[in-house]
């Protein structure tokens, strides 16, 4: 009685399993779209949304107090802009100097670094977590940490400048030192990049290196032969990464110099204007417009890197791998 | 009995006495305690001193609650932006005097005039220079607390570095000259910077045009005309002004740059300023110093042969010239107790009732400034002898809020400070020599004051 039981239910179950499957099979894509739901909610309400109420702003004269809807200006924001607004060109000039530097460098630097810790060396493990680790500190305590360490009187550098008998220099507070002293600060987190550089680099087939080998090829020309062309696909993904990022530069800046962008204003980056403009003189709207501005100078420069890299990333021989 | 029946009982005579009670509460509160946000910028060093003064008010008004919201100096303008315009936004606002007329022109804060008749407030308490900075447009927004004055006219002053460099200690500086010559005798510095500073008569970078209004008063200048409409900072004695200025701080500290990082990653009310350690010889203060030095140094503080306290100098060369401070320009100063307008009628009438006793009661600012030896917006709080004991300079004090001028400014300032404090800044590093930096920066004032002032006509038509 007992096994007719389990045997009716064991059916049961399994009939209940199938049905499952064909209405999970039927439905799939509906599934999967309740899958991304939240994701494609999230950006619409966090992203889409707000992008498009900030270009819907930047045609207006959106001030603070203003109640009900602003005023619709047309182009006039845009139009001040580009005639009348002086820290326009001096804070893009700042933010393509910035990017202009801190850009390649972070990604040399944390490529090279890649490329030691790719080495098969006893302890690897622990030099890789420590270089990653300065990538998890906080930015705001990293940028105190480097406040500490530009600090002209009582900081590192300076410290160590005098003690090799070089000239000490006014990290902060010179116009001429305040750029480089940005970029010295946006090479501490090259972390990321690190990785995904590590990552790139431990996936090239071992093969080629012994082909080159075999061929008489050193390292240098396994280097800029195989290594260089293998992780353009990486590189150029860590340069999208960090043109978008470098244009968006705000926090380090604000922290290590204030709204005012330092002395004559040699560190007002874009954002910090725009900030400013949002912010300290309550012109939203302007500022808005602002915001607009950058993000199509970002999507241009973007859609341009995007596609000149059909002349220098290399994907492989698709022929080959479909053979 | 069980446990069960026990407390089943005792929540039983829980019930019952909340029912006796309520009544109680309803009658004195019709029903209703009002829940005040109060958005402060007082820091947490003077939290306490606050939260006495707040515990006195809510004794004489049980029926409003207010919540101490004690907020960080950093950010401030973007939190108080955001606050401000938001749909929800405290029930009373800490703000300066250009915040006040930028939030009075904006719509976000309520005119006080009506309140004041109503509660018979007397406003004849204030000086009128302290009252006067909180109407726009000829409408009160606010009652003052603290000062405005006292934050350009007062310098302290170390008096064993005096003595040190051979200059009498009991004798400050009165002049521009005789500060010169005693900074020059007292400022060391190496390839590193200044390591010993006699005085600074620059903020910094970026912060110079504060400064130079400051000293642009001691030789007889003005910044703006009396009604707001036009700038005058160009003038001779502001050009004579900033000459001064930029050879003080080439000739004697080396550059705007040594004085700036002379003073970085410091703060007086931190305790870790170049003062505590006898690095500077005279240092501008605002009256609230006396409070942070007496807490983070109580030893110096107590100890009047060591420091003291003096008028700022003025231009000895202009005859016409003389001590004088500034009051209402600068941005972190004039403060006063502002009331958003899109709250209920009831809840601004409490918030005003709390402005009013922040402003005027002898336990609200009175008790809460004297805590802090600095004085008071109300004539006679700052008539209480007891002064003399806790500030040995306090007659020095009187004096110089007794030198202050006010300053017209407009809800455009912030802007307007701005172009200044970039002009000078150019000027300091050789940019542009000091007639062309104000001139230039004069002319683009103006034209950004002019277009304010024809929008606010043309809507007040």
């Amino acid at each position: 009685m007992q096994a007719s039981l389990k045997a009716q239910r064991s059916e049961s179950d399994t009939s209940w399993k199938v049905r499952l499957q064909e209405w999970w099979f039927r439905n799939r894509a509906l599934i999967g779209y309740a899958f991304i739901f939240p994701w494609f909610a999230g950006f619409i309400i966090f992203d889409a949304a707000p992008f498009v109420y900030n270009l819907y702003l930047s045609f207006t004269d959106y001030q603070i107090g203003t109640v009900g809807t602003p005023p619709w200006i047309g182009f006039e924001n845009y139009t001040e802009i580009f005639t009348e607004d002086k820290l326009f060109g001096k804070s893009m000039y700042n933010t393509l100097y910035y990017l202009g530097f801190s850009v390649p460098l972070r990604l040399i630097f944390a490529f090279l670094i890649a490329l030691i810790l790719n080495l098969r060396v006893r302890g690897m493990e622990l030099y890789r977590t420590l270089f990653y680790v300065p990538s998890v500190v906080p930015l705001v305590a990293a940028t105190v940490i480097f406040a500490g360490f530009l600090n002209t009187r009582y900081g590192f550098l300076n410290q160590f400048l005098v003690l090799i008998g070089a000239t000490p220099v006014r990290w902060l507070s010179s116009p001429d030192a305040i750029k480089p002293s940005l970029i010295l600060l946006s090479l501490w987190g090259f972390g990321g990049q690190m990785i995904i550089f590590l990552a790139g680099l431990q996936s090239i087939p071992e093969d080629l290196y012994e082909a080159a080998a075999i061929d008489g090829g050193t390292g240098w020309h396994r280097l800029i032969y195989i290594t260089v062309p293998l992780m353009t696909p990486t590189i150029f993904f860590n340069l999208l990464l960090g043109l978008i990022g470098g244009f968006q530069v705000f926090e380090q800046v604000f922290i290590l110099i204030g709204t005012h962008g330092g002395a004559l204003q040699a560190g007002l980056v874009y954002m910090l204007h725009v900030y400013n403009k949002a912010f300290r003189d309550f012109e939203f709207g302007y500022a808005a417009a602002l915001s607009v501005i950058l993000f199509l100078i970002i999507f241009v420069l973007t859609l341009m890197v995007v596609y000149t890299s059909n002349r220098w990333v290399f994907y492989g021989d698709a022929q080959d791998d479909e053979a | 009995m069980k446990v069960s029946r026990l407390i089943g009982l005792a929540i039983a005579v829980m019930m019952l006495l909340s029912l006796g009670l309520a009544p109680a509460i309803a009658q004195d509160c019709d029903g209703e305690v009002i829940e005040l946000e109060f958005m402060n910028w007082w820091g947490a060093a003077r939290e306490a001193l606050m939260d006495t003064l707040i515990g006195h008010f809510q004794e004489e008004n049980p029926c409003i609650r207010i919540i101490n919201q004690v907020q960080p100096w950093d950010n401030r303008a973007e939190l108080l932006a955001t606050a401000a315009a938001s749909s929800n936004p405290p029930g009373i606002i800490m703000s300066t005097r250009p915040e006040t007329y930028q939030f009075a022109i904006s719509g976000l804060i309520i005119p006080i005039d009506s309140f004041v008749e109503a509660h018979g407030t007397d406003l004849s308490v204030f000086y009128d220079g302290e009252i006067g900075l909180q109407y726009w447009n000829g409408e009160l927004y606010g009652l003052p607390m603290p000062t405005a004055g006292g934050l350009t006219s007062l310098y302290i002053y170390n008096k064993d570095m005096l003595r040190e460099a051979g200059f009498d200690p009991e004798t400050p500086p009165a002049t521009w000259q005789e500060m010169e010559e005693i900074s020059a005798a007292i400022t060391v510095a190496d390839p590193m910077g200044v390591d010993v500073m006699g005085a600074q008569v620059i903020g910094g970078i970026g912060d110079g045009d504060a400064s130079f209004v400051s000293w642009l008063y001691t030789n007889n200048g003005r910044y703006s005309s009396d009604d707001g409409r036009t700038l005058l900072f160009n003038s001779p004695e502001g050009i004579e002004t900033l000459e001064w200025m930029i050879n003080f701080t080439n000739n004697i500290n080396g550059g705007v740059e040594n004085v700036t990082d002379f003073f970085q990653d410091t703060a007086f009310a931190q305790g870790d300023h170049p003062w505590y350690d006898d690095q500077i010889a005279f240092l501008r203060i605002n009256t609230s110093f006396y409070g942070h030095y007496n807490v983070n140094d109580p030893e110096g503080y107590a100890d009047s042969s060591h420091w003291g306290t003096m008028l700022r100098p003025y231009n000895a060369d202009n005859p016409d010239a003389t001590h004088a401070g500034t009051t209402g320009y600068n941005y972190s100063g004039a403060w006063a107790y502002t009331i958003p307008a899109v709250h209920s009628p009831e809840k601004q009438e409490a918030a005003f009732k709390f402005a009013e006793f922040i402003g005027v009661h002898p336990l609200g600012g009175c008790a809460f400034l004297f805590a802090q030896s600095r004085p008071s917006p109300v004539k006679e709080c700052n008539e209480n002898p007891a002064y003399y004991e806790v500030n040995p300079t306090w007659s020095v004090v009187l004096e110089g809020l007794a030198t202050d001028t006010a300053v017209s400014i407009t809800p455009v300032q912030g802007q307007l400070a701005e172009i200044l404090a970039n002009a000078i800044d150019e000027a300091l590093f050789g940019e542009k020599s000091a007639a062309d930096a104000l001139n230039d920066a004069h002319a683009e004032m103006q034209e950004l004051l002019d277009e304010f002032w024809a929008e606010f006509d043309a809507d007040n038509m």
